[in-house]
């Protein structure tokens, strides 16, 4: 029994002994002993910092398009601008098309009112 | 085609043409660069889609109050814009965050209640569509499903967690992205009205037809 007491107690100095628990890590984190810490410890460090991931506040002005970042981004931009032409022609056409239809029939029906003599 | 329809044609495509003329000449964003430029079409088209649901959810709420034919046409046409505004405030979206952030779509609380908003339209016009008579009140409730989601859309950015960049970006847009993006508001503003009282002038066409056949069958 007391033999157990020592080895248990000279277990924990050597644990504490190797390193305290990293700053910032939660309190669930911090009762891990440090060598099941290291993984843990190493995915906090990798995630960015919450201040890194804020959406901009503002647009900036630069006098030209970074080098990298020429090609990628001018087909996007094409493709933008043409789907917003074709969708907004196309709807017109469609429109236009049933406006014809229906005129059509309204001169049908009148010619075919006045026929009844009935106008 | 109606004859205010020529004039007001004509000075859309004047001010859209301007206002390209503007965005070619507008400078490059720092951190987006070119492709920010999608901005200038994507937002107003968003604006118009969101417009469009309050439009359609007012008419709606109206019509199911007093009956008026008037309304539902209004909502009709107003729900039709709401499906064209929103598919491409849906496709040039994407097309911008695949460059900016990497990844076409995002499961984010502004993309995904926007998706509902014009899901809701494409089931209001099925309804109308399909659903025989009653239609109509059965898609003006629906309407006001749609209406519900367009303020949860336009605020959602500010209180949930994002990369969609907030609301607070266009009010402080400096003068040289300002002018391209409220030329082109403007331009989209009027084709709004112009394709809204064209698609309502159809649907008074078709009132006229049906009271054609009325008279004949009398």
């Amino acid at each position: 029994m007391a033999a157990s007491s020592v080895g248990l107690s000279a277990a924990l100095f050597v644990v504490m002994s190797i390193g305290s628990p990293a700053a910032g890590a939660p309190a669930a984190v911090q009762v891990l002993p440090p060598p099941l810490m290291l993984p843990v410890r190493a995915e906090l460090q990798s995630q960015p910092s919450p201040s890194a991931q804020k959406p901009p506040e503002e647009f900036e002005a630069i006098s030209e398009i970074p080098p990298d970042e020429r090609m990628p981004a001018a087909p996007m931009v094409v493709a933008a601008y043409a789907f917003v032409m074709l969708a907004l022609f196309a709807y017109l056409l469609s429109l236009a098309r049933r406006l014809g239809a229906v005129k059509q029939d309204i001169s049908r029906l009148e010619s075919e009112l006045k026929r009844n003599g009935r106008t | 085609m109606p004859s205010w329809f020529t004039r007001t044609a004509v000075a859309c495509a004047a001010l859209f043409i301007a206002a390209l003329v503007f965005v070619a000449l507008a400078p490059y964003e720092k951190d987006m660069g070119l492709v920010q430029k999608i901005f200038y079409f994507h937002t107003p088209s968003a604006w118009m889609f969101l417009t469009a649901g309050v439009v359609c959810g007012i008419s709606s709420a109206r019509y199911l109050a007093n009956h008026s034919p008037k309304l539902d046409r209004l909502a009709w046409a107003s729900a039709e814009l709401l499906v064209l505004f929103g598919a491409i405030a849906l496709v040039t979206g994407p097309l911008w965050a695949r460059k900016t952030w990497g990844v076409w779509w995002q499961w984010d609380v502004r993309l995904t209640s926007s998706l509902l908003g014009w899901m809701i339209g494409v089931a209001y016009l099925l309804v109308r569509r399909y659903a025989g008579p009653g239609s109509d009140k059965l898609a003006a409730g629906l309407a006001l499903f749609g209406m519900a989601n367009v303020p949860f859309i336009y605020i959602s950015v500010n209180y949930w967690r994002t990369i969609h960049p907030p609301t607070s970006v266009v009010p402080k847009l400096p003068l040289s992205f300002g002018v391209p993006f409220y030329l082109s508001v403007t331009a989209f503003t009027l084709l709004f009205v112009m394709l809204l009282r064209l698609r309502v002038h159809l649907e008074e066409q078709r009132a006229r037809v049906d009271s054609l056949y009325l008279s004949l069958d009398e």
